[in-house]
């Protein structure tokens, strides 16, 4: 009897010391993490903000779409932010304001008025305006594997009847209870018991937490037990307000694909596009019925369901003595108000994925889900709408079948910013992104680099030097001849070099990049910006290698901007939870080129467009809209590219299969056309013509390249660097000339 | 050259260019031939004229990002120098002010670089004169 009463105390002890350190294991569990919980917060990701002031290139439709995107309502007249009203080319907004990296931007009433696609007056009340922005559109967030997103509130930011109803609805003692409630356990057990299997928890809001936060959604009473426990730890160790405040942060309430939306504050912005203070009646008791179910009363999916759920939350509201009967009755008759704008969130997968790549190289994932960065990106909603736009217009053109792929790269060559980005033809599908991983030869989208280290040698070539475009061979390793051909299969004999680049010429070219040495064109390409292994072998210069849309972009970027290099930037700022700038990524040029050289490669791919493989480009753009480009086609048309600037753009498109079969197309006959679609829809500027110091102008013979005189049979102006000209000269004397070529008209000199 | 003059002579260009022949264009790259579809194009709206000046609105930033040269900010003159050359990218004037910047925190091979860059869009002699000085 005493041995067995032994036992018994033995095994309390042994239960009572187990307990206690489960205790302490619980306990540790809530204090160590409860405070970093509260502040796991994804990083957002915006995109760049419209810039406003009197000139600014923009039309109506822009402006609508940009304010639609940005979730401003349409009303009669404005009067709190995130309003709009237009009428015609007149658009009264009151912008919201945003906490712009170092500079606050104020939410104020102002009018746009637009007129020839540009803004005409821009004023707040009787002040004018010199320069504003609007708040940037999140295009995304960069959220755990998990999907939380959130948006951070204090108890003191929600409206006194949204919390009074929270507690009417979930929790009525909350204020009482030391976490949880004899009551609501009892009640729960007893239906539990009368339907035969768990239908009902009895939580209180500190359990409902606890859960949440960290444990399983088991039903066992092992798991109610621990529960329970936790939630008396966390009452201990927390005040009712700093408990209260953690759930309406943490409280799910509903998915949109991978993203869950945690907290009352972002379902505000996520379902009535406000924010949660500023929400009517009826939107708080819809956002306090959906805690019980999410789904179901999802007010998107089944709005039948949440409106009929949002009345019985008002009825206990007023019954609860939270509102008046009168305040019940109004908001019952409310319509649900939710947010039926747009929504472009996470729709640009292509661009997000380089962001993303960017910060990977600077930041640990688990720093980008959970300290609430802010990420401000170069991302132009305006001219990805565009390319989107002019991809799938030219893609349903060329192949009605869907078989053939694109993907399209535009930048900001005055700045290196990527604006806009289309990884496949699917556009906001977020598959295989062809604009950064895909791996193709780039054809004569290389050429330009042999041109333009041959122009670096003044001494030696000019754009009038004659190349001889004949039958090369050339034995390559392991004794394999390599015979390059042209597109035609012709041989031109001898071609000026401006020209061999203008019609793409295969033979020149190789001969050219040969008499130069691979060495030189591999430095070349270096110099531009291409970073990635190129093959050293002679192919090398008609295009050999594995290059993706970017890489060429980087390339290209570096050519329009006039030979100097700058890293491709998609990341303007990023800056902390609090609002503290973290990093900046400034603009930094680097000249690799020599100037006149640029320049002169800009006359040749100039007159790829005007009179070479790229003439296409005037089927879609004015006459008088000057761009620079080059075309690109691989063997068998398995690619097609494009590459080519205007005054303010850089756009590099590609097309081709994924299974590196044969597209039926050119680069004139395919990329170009998304390329020159594009263009003339986002384009704001012509290219310019710009001539540096060491450059003057003379008339050549076209045929031979000679000097000769203005007027001259076959004479054409063209630009050398000082000194550079042609020895040789016609015996023709200038004369009064006929009609201007492009060059003449767009250099407007008369000798 | 007027810009009038400059559209009249283009246009004109363009008419003779597409009287020549321009829809015979073909890609001449590399490679066996392709099999060469017949284009079909669509009629998209022409871009809009070139921008009038935009220099009421930068002008502030400058000042601001001279005032923060100034202080020695030039993390934040930068940002907003690179905010006012986005506002208008051709300006020489924006351009000098960037080369100041940098000169004055020290980075001389970035304040060459940007006044190299800058001379590609200046106009009149005082102004090119001006970014020379930060070329050496």
């Amino acid at each position: 009897m005493i041995r067995t009463r032994h036992i018994l105390l033995k095994l309390s002890l042994a239960a009572l010391i187990l307990g206690g350190l489960f205790l302490i294991y619980l306990d540790a569990r809530i204090t160590s993490t409860f405070i970093d919980k509260m502040w796991e917060l994804p990083a957002k990701v915006y995109a760049r903000p419209l810039e406003l002031f009197t000139g600014a290139g923009l039309t109506t439709d822009d402006l609508a779409y940009e304010l639609e995107v940005l979730g401003y309502r349409k009303v009669t007249t404005p009067r709190g932010p995130g309003q709009v009203s237009r009428n015609r080319n007149r658009f009264e907004v009151y912008t919201r304001g945003f906490e712009f990296p170092g500079e606050r931007e104020p939410a104020r009433r102002v009018l746009i008025e637009l007129s020839g696609d540009r803004v005409k007056g821009l004023s707040a009340g009787a002040r004018r305006i010199d320069l504003m922005r609007l708040d940037p559109v999140q295009i995304g967030g960069i959220y755990p594997s998990h999907g939380e997103d959130r948006v951070l509130a204090q108890l003191d930011d929600m409206p006194e009847t949204l919390r009074q109803g929270l507690l009417a609805v979930e929790d009525r003692r909350f204020y009482q209870h030391w976490g949880f409630s004899i009551v609501g356990i009892a009640r729960a057990a007893f239906s539990n018991l009368r339907s035969g299997r768990v239908v009902a928890g009895g939580s209180t809001i500190t359990q409902q937490l606890v859960k949440n936060y960290y444990l399983t959604s088991q039903r066992t009473i092992v798991r109610k037990l621990t529960e329970v426990l936790m939630a008396i730890l966390l009452e201990l160790h927390y005040d009712k307000d700093q408990i209260l405040e953690s759930y309406i942060n943490e409280i799910y309430l509903g998915q949109e694909g991978p993203r869950s939306i945690h907290g009352f504050a972002l379902a505000a912005r996520h379902y009535f596009d406000m924010p949660v203070e500023q929400l009517g009646l009826h939107q708080q008791a819809l956002l306090v019925g959906m805690i019980k179910g999410p789904s179901l009363y999802n007010p998107l999916r089944n709005p039948q369901r949440a409106l009929e759920r949002r009345n019985v939350v008002l009825d206990v509201m007023a019954q609860q003595g939270v509102i008046s009967q009168e305040h019940a009755t109004v908001a019952r008759a409310m319509p649900l108000g939710l947010n039926n704008n747009r929504r472009i969130r996470d729709s640009f997968p292509a661009f997000l994925d380089l962001v993303r790549r960017q910060l990977r190289q600077e930041y640990r994932e688990e720093d980008l889900t959970t300290l609430g960065l802010s990420i401000f990106t170069s991302f132009d909603p305006l001219l990805q709408r565009q390319l989107e736009r002019s991809t799938t217009a030219i893609m349903d053109q060329l192949d009605a079948a869907g078989e053939l792929q694109s993907a399209t790269v535009v930048t900001r060559f005055d700045t290196g910013e990527v604006a806009a980005l289309v990884g496949g033809r699917r556009v906001r599908y977020a598959g295989f992104n062809r604009a950064l991983d895909a791996r193709r030869p780039a054809g004569s989208l290389l050429k330009p680099a042999v041109y333009l280290a041959a122009l670096e040698q003044p001494r030696h070539y000019n754009l009038a030097t004659p190349l001889q475009d004949t039958t090369l061979q050339i034995k390559g390793a392991g004794g394999k001849l390599w015979q390059p051909r042209n597109f035609d299969r012709q041989s031109h004999g001898d071609v000026l070099l401006y020209r061999a680049l203008a019609k793409s010429y295969n033979l020149a070219s190789a001969r050219l990049g040969m008499d130069l040495g691979l060495d030189t064109v591999v430095d070349m390409l270096d110099r531009l910006g291409l970073d990635r292994d190129v093959p050293k072998v002679p192919a090398l210069t008609l295009g050999a290698g594995e290059y993706s849309p970017m890489d060429m972009a980087a390339m290209y970027q570096t050519i329009a901007a006039g030979g100097f290099r700058m890293p491709l930037r998609s990341i303007r700022d990023i800056v902390d939870a609090y609002g503290t700038p973290l990093k900046r990524y400034p603009l930094e040029y680097d000249r690799t080129v020599s100037l006149q050289a640029m320049h002169l490669l800009h006359y040749a791919l100039r007159a790829v467009v005007r009179e070479g493989t790229g003439r296409g480009v005037y089927r879609y753009l004015p006459g008088n809209f000057d761009v620079a480009g080059k075309t690109g086609t691989t063997n068998n048309g398995r690619d097609s590219w494009f590459a080519g600037f205007s005054g303010d753009l850089l756009a590099v498109s590609w097309i081709g299969r994924d299974d590196n079969g044969g597209t039926g197309l050119t680069g004139g006959s395919g990329a170009l056309k998304v390329w020159a679609h594009f263009m003339a829809g986002a384009s704001e500027r012509s290219l310019d013509y710009r001539m540096p110091d060491g450059i003057q102008t003379h008339w050549v013979d076209d045929r031979n390249g000679y000097l000769t005189g203005k007027g001259c049979p076959h004479s054409r102006m063209l630009p050398f660097i000082t000194g550079s000209e042609p020895r040789q000269r016609t015996n023709c004397s200038p004369r009064k000339s006929g009609i201007a070529d492009w060059f003449q008209s767009l250099f407007g000199r008369d000798d | 050259m007027t810009l009038s003059h400059f559209v009249s002579r283009g246009t004109v260009l363009c008419l003779l260019l597409f009287g020549a022949g321009c829809s015979t264009f073909s890609g001449s790259d590399g490679g066996s031939v392709p099999v060469e579809k017949e284009p079909e194009y669509t009629t998209v709206t022409p871009p809009t004229a070139p921008q009038p000046s935009a220099r009421t609105a930068y002008q502030p930033l400058l000042d601001k990002a001279a005032q923060a040269t100034a202080r020695g900010d030039y993390g934040q003159a930068m940002a907003l120098l690179e905010r006012a050359q986005r506002i208008d990218p051709d300006s020489a004037e924006i351009y000098l002010s960037m080369a100041k910047a940098h000169q004055a925190s020290g980075d001389m091979a970035q304040s060459r670089a940007t006044a190299e860059r800058g001379l590609l869009y200046c106009n009149g002699s005082d102004q090119c004169a001006a970014l020379r000085v930060y070329t050496r």
